[in-house]
C-alpha cells in the first residue's frame, strides 16, 4: 500500500474510532439524525466485594476490671467501657504508689514512686503533699530492625501516626510482652488527666526518657514563675528555664489557689511538641474533708473514683480530651531513626502555617474505638459533670444530640449561676476548657430521652478519619438501657464490621454494602470502552506519522 | 505439665535464694562509683509474692536464679560477673541517645552470670536479657531495671546451647537509640543486628547522599558516553 492510502485509512480509523463522549455536539446531533441512538451497552458490574476481617468490637473484661470494687480501702466504681481503666492502677492513684499494699502496686503496673503522698498539713484527713512522676515515650515511633512502627498505639484500625505522651512511672516493658509490638494499655494518648486538691502542696518531677529535650508548662494551673530555689518553673526555654535534656530530670512546685480544668503541655518547640502529643488535662478539684483525689485518670474519660466536691454535686464525671493531628507532623517520627534528622526535619523542613489536620481524636482515640472507651455513660434524671479541653490546632464545635448541657466554667473559672448558658453546641478554640453539667432530666430541653446520642465536632472534618467518615472525634452519650453486659452500644443501624477494618479507612471498602448488596459499590473498569480509545489514539498517531512521511516526501 | 511443675519449683526456689544473690551483689556495691552520680546500692527485701519479682526504691529484679541448673547443664561451668552502666553519657556513636558501657558480652554455657546495673542517668533503665529458656525464666526474660542514679543486682544461669541473646533496655525507644547489646554464650550463634559499634542497622537510612532522580541522571549520562565515545573513536578528532 502507498503511504498515501496508509494516511487516508488512519484518518479514516481516526474519524470512526473518536469515543463519543469526545464527539462535539453538532457532530452528536447529526449522527443521532442519520442513525438514531447507539443499542443498549451493558454498563460494567460492580466491583466483587473484598474479603475483610474485622476486629473484635469490645474485647472481653476477662480481670473483672469494670465492676464496682474496692481495692484497699479505695471505692472504684464500675465502669461500663469496653476498656475498663487498671482498678489497681486507680487506687495507687488515689492511694499514693507509696501507701498501697504490694500486690495492689504490682497489679498496677506502677513504680512504687510513681505517686507518693504525703502529710495531711490542714488536718482534715486527706495527704497535701503530692509528689508524682512522669517520664516521656514514644507510641508508633521507629525501628532500625522493623519497618512496622513500634511501642504501637493505633488511635482507629490501622491508624498510627507517631506520638509523644507523658506517661505514669510504669516498672518493666513499654509493649504488653515480648512478642508483641502493642503499648501496654497505660502508655498511651493522651497524656494523662493530673487531678490534684486546691491548696496541696504538689510536685511534679519530669524524668525525662526521651530523646528530645523537654519541660512541663502549667496553663492556666496556679503556680510562681520560679520556685523557691530561684530555679524556673513555669516550663518555657525562652524565658524561664533551658529545657530536660534526654536522661535529666526537673522537678516543678505548685500549690494552686484556685480550682478548674486547667491544662499542661510541654513548651519546647510548642507548635511541635505539642501537637505531638505532649498535653494533657489538668484539673484542680476544691478542697474538701478527706478527700482524696485519683492524682492519674488515664486515657481520660470516666473518673471512677471522683473526688468529695464532685461526688456532692454529681453522679458521676468525665474527662474529655479533644486532639487533632496533622500526620505529615506526626509521620516524621516514622520516617527516620536517627534524632538528627528528625529534629532537622521537624524544625527546618515541616512547615505548620502549611498544615492541614487530617486525624480528629477525643481521650486519644478516633471512633470506633471511641466507642470502646470513650462513651459518656448515663442513666436518666442524673447530672453528669463534663470537663471539655480542645488540646487541638483548630477550633473545636462540640455538638451533643439530644442534650443541652449548660456550661458552668470557662478556662476553669465558674460563670455565675445567672450568666450560665446551655446551647448543643459548644464553640472551644485551642487550649480552651469548658466545664459542663449535663443534666439527663427527659423534659424536651435538657434532654430528650434515652438513647444512643452522638457527641462529636460539627465541624464536619472532625467527624472523620483523614477524610473518611465516620471517624474523627465521634462518640456519644448512651443511657444503660441502650448499652449491653459488654458495655458495647446497642446500635439499631449500621453494621460496624467495616469500621473495624483496616481497609476501610485506607478507603478500600465499599460504605453501604453490608445492606444494599453491590448497588453502590464502584463499578469495574471496562476494557471495551479502554480498548476504543485506545485504538483512537494509535489512530491519532499513526494519521500524524504517515502524514509527515507524505510531507516529507514531497519535498 | 513437668515443665510446669519444674516452673513452680524453679520460682519457688528462686524466691528463696535471690535475697542470697541480692547480697552478693551489695558486697561489691561498695567501691563503685561514677563520673555523674554517687551510685547506691540498697538490699532488695525478699518478695514473698509467687512471682520471682522483686521491686524497691532503686529498681527491681525479675526471674533472678542464682542456683537451679537449666536442664541441659550438669554444673555451673564459672562465675562470672559483669558491671555494665548506662545512660546517655554512654551513647556510643552519632545519632544514638542512651547506651551501656558494654553493647557486647561472652560467657561460658552453663556459667552463672551476676548483672551490676549502674544507672548513671535521672530516669530508668533497664538490662533484660532475651530468649531464656522459658521453664525457668517465665517469658524467657531476666530483667534488671534500675531508677536515676541507683544500680542493681541480679543473678542467672544459662544453658549450654551456642547462642546469641539479645539484651536491651524496653523503655520505648531506649533500644532503637542505642541500649541495644547482645550476650554471646559459648561463643555465640552470630551477631544480632543494629548493636551499637558492632553490627549494622537492618533498615538502611537513605545515607547515600544521592535522591534517585540524580542516581538515574547519573546513569543516563553513562549511558549516553557509552553510545558517543565508540562513535568519535572511529570518526578520529
Ligand atoms: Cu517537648
Ligand atoms: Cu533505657
Amino acid at each position: 500500500m502507498s503511504r498515501r492510502s496508509l494516511f487516508v485509512v488512519s484518518l479514516i480509523l481516526t474519524v470512526l474510532l473518536t469515543p463519543p463522549a469526545w464527539h462535539p455536539e453538532p457532530v452528536r446531533i447529526q449522527l443521532a439524525r442519520w442513525f438514531g441512538p447507539g443499542t443498549y451497552v451493558s454498563p460494567p458490574p460492580s466491583l466483587p466485594s473484598a474479603a475483610f476481617e474485622p476486629e473484635t468490637f469490645c474485647p472481653a473484661d476477662l480481670a473483672g476490671w469494670r465492676s464496682s470494687q474496692t481495692i484497699g480501702d479505695v471505692t472504684i466504681r464500675a465502669s461500663r467501657s469496653c476498656e475498663p481503666d487498671n482498678p489497681f492502677a486507680v487506687a495507687a492513684f488515689v492511694r499514693g504508689t507509696n501507701n498501697v499494699a504490694e500486690g495492689v502496686l504490682q497489679q498496677s503496673g506502677l513504680t512504687p514512686d510513681a505517686v507518693t503522698k504525703g502529710e495531711d498539713l490542714d488536718g482534715d484527713g486527706d495527704p497535701d503533699v503530692i509528689h508524682l512522676r512522669l517520664e516521656v515515650a514514644e507510641l508508633n515511633g521507629a525501628s532500625p530492625d522493623n519497618t512496622e512502627p513500634v511501642v504501637q498505639f493505633p488511635i482507629a484500625p490501622g491508624v498510627k501516626p507517631g506520638f509523644w505522651v507523658f506517661a505514669p512511672k510504669m516498672a518493666g516493658m513499654a509493649t504488653e510482652n515480648f512478642e508483641s509490638l502493642r503499648a501496654r494499655p497505660m502508655l498511651r494518648l493522651p497524656s494523662p488527666v493530673i487531678r490534684v486538691e486546691q491548696g496541696d502542696r504538689i510536685e511534679i518531677t519530669l524524668e525525662n526518657s526521651h530523646y528530645m529535650p523537654h519541660t512541663i508548662h502549667f496553663h492556666g494551673v496556679d503556680h510562681p514563675f520560679v520556685d523557691e530555689s530561684g530555679e524556673g518553673n513555669d516550663g518555657v526555654p525562652i524565658a524561664s528555664e533551658m529545657p530536660v535534656m534526654p536522661g535529666r530530670d526537673r522537678t516543678y512546685n505548685l500549690t494552686p489557689r484556685q480550682a478548674g480544668t486547667m491544662f499542661y503541655h510541654c513548651h519546647v518547640q510548642p507548635h511541635l511538641h505539642i501537637m505531638m502529643g505532649l498535653q494533657g488535662m489538668f484539673v484542680v478539684e476544691e478542697n474538701a474533708p478527706d478527700n482524696w483525689v485519683q492524682t492519674l485518670n488515664v486515657g481520660g474519660g470516666q473518673v471512677r473514683a471522683p473526688s468529695k466536691g464532685v461526688q456532692e454535686e454529681y453522679d458521676r464525671e468525665y474527662d474529655l480530651h479533644y486532639f487533632d493531628i496533622d500526620t505529615e507532623l506526626n509521620e516524621i517520627i516514622q520516617s527516620s531513626n536517627d534524632p538528627r534528622v528528625i529534629t532537622d526535619e521537624m524544625h527546618n523542613r515541616y512547615d505548620i502555617t502549611d498544615a492541614t489536620f487530617d486525624l480528629f481524636t477525643v481521650n486519644g482515640r478516633s471512633f470506633p474505638y471511641t466507642f470502646r472507651e470513650s462513651l459518656v455513660s448515663v442513666e436518666p434524671d442524673e447530672r453528669v459533670r463534663l470537663r471539655v479541653l480542645n488540646g487541638g490546632s483548630g477550633p473545636l464545635a462540640l455538638h451533643t444530640h439530644g442534650h443541652k448541657p449548660t456550661i458552668t466554667a470557662f478556662d476553669g473559672v465558674p460563670v455565675p449561676t445567672p450568666a450560665r448558658i446551655t446551647r448543643d453546641v459548644f464553640m472551644l478554640s485551642s487550649a480552651q476548657r469548658v466545664d459542663l453539667t449535663l443534666d439527663t432530666t427527659n423534659d424536651g430541653l435538657h434532654s430528650f430521652g434515652s438513647g444512643i446520642w452522638l457527641m462529636h465536632d460539627h465541624q464536619q472534618k472532625g467527624t472523620t478519619t483523614d477524610g473518611i467518615g465516620p471517624g474523627g472525634n465521634i462518640s456519644a452519650i448512651v443511657y444503660g438501657d441502650y448499652q449491653g453486659e459488654d458495655g458495647w452500644p446497642l446500635t439499631q443501624g449500621m453494621p460496624y464490621d467495616l469500621f473495624f477494618t483496616e481497609a476501610y479507612y485506607k478507603g478500600l471498602l465499599p460504605l453501604w454494602e453490608a445492606y444494599a448488596g453491590d448497588s453502590f459499590s464502584p463499578p469495574a473498569p471496562a476494557s471495551r470502552f479502554h480498548l476504543r480509545t485506545l485504538a483512537f489514539a494509535l489512530a491519532v498517531g499513526a494519521t500524524l506519522g504517515f502524514g509527515l512521511l507524505l510531507l516529507r516526501g514531497r519535498t | 505439665m513437668i515443665a510446669a511443675v519444674l516452673l513452680a519449683a524453679a520460682m519457688a526456689t528462686s524466691d528463696g535464694q535471690t535475697t542470697d544473690a541480692m547480697d552478693a551483689g551489695h558486697g561489691h556495691m561498695h567501691h563503685m562509683s561514677s563520673p555523674t552520680h554517687q551510685v547506691e546500692s540498697h538490699q532488695m527485701e525478699p518478695s514473698h509474692h509467687h512471682h520471682a519479682h522483686q521491686m524497691n526504691a532503686d529498681g527491681m529484679v525479675m526471674n533472678a536464679n542464682d542456683s537451679v541448673l537449666p536442664r541441659d547443664c550438669q554444673e555451673i561451668s564459672e562465675d562470672v560477673s559483669f558491671e555494665i552502666m548506662a545512660g546517655t553519657e554512654f551513647a556510643h556513636g552519632p545519632g544514638d541517645t542512651f547506651g551501656m558501657s558494654q553493647h557486647n558480652l561472652e560467657a561460658q554455657p552453663c556459667s552463672r552470670i551476676t548483672v551490676t546495673f549502674m544507672n548513671h542517668d535521672d530516669i530508668r533503665h533497664q538490662w533484660m536479657v532475651h530468649g531464656l529458656p522459658r521453664y525457668l525464666y517465665p517469658g524467657g526474660m531476666f530483667h534488671l531495671e534500675a531508677n536515676g542514679g541507683a544500680a542493681i543486682t541480679g543473678t542467672f544461669i544459662v544453658p549450654s546451647d551456642r547462642k546469641t541473646y539479645l539484651v536491651h533496655c524496653d523503655m520505648s525507644q531506649h533500644m532503637e537509640k542505642g541500649m541495644k547489646a547482645q550476650l554471646k554464650v559459648g561463643g555465640g550463634d552470630g551477631d544480632l543486628w543494629s548493636i551499637p559499634g558492632i553490627s549494622e542497622n537492618y533498615i538502611h537510612a537513605n545515607d547515600s547522599g544521592l535522591t534517585i532522580g540524580q542516581a538515574l541522571g547519573a546513569a543516563l549520562l553513562a549511558f549516553v558516553v557509552v553510545l558517543v565515545v565508540p562513535r568519535w573513536r572511529r570518526k578520529g578528532p
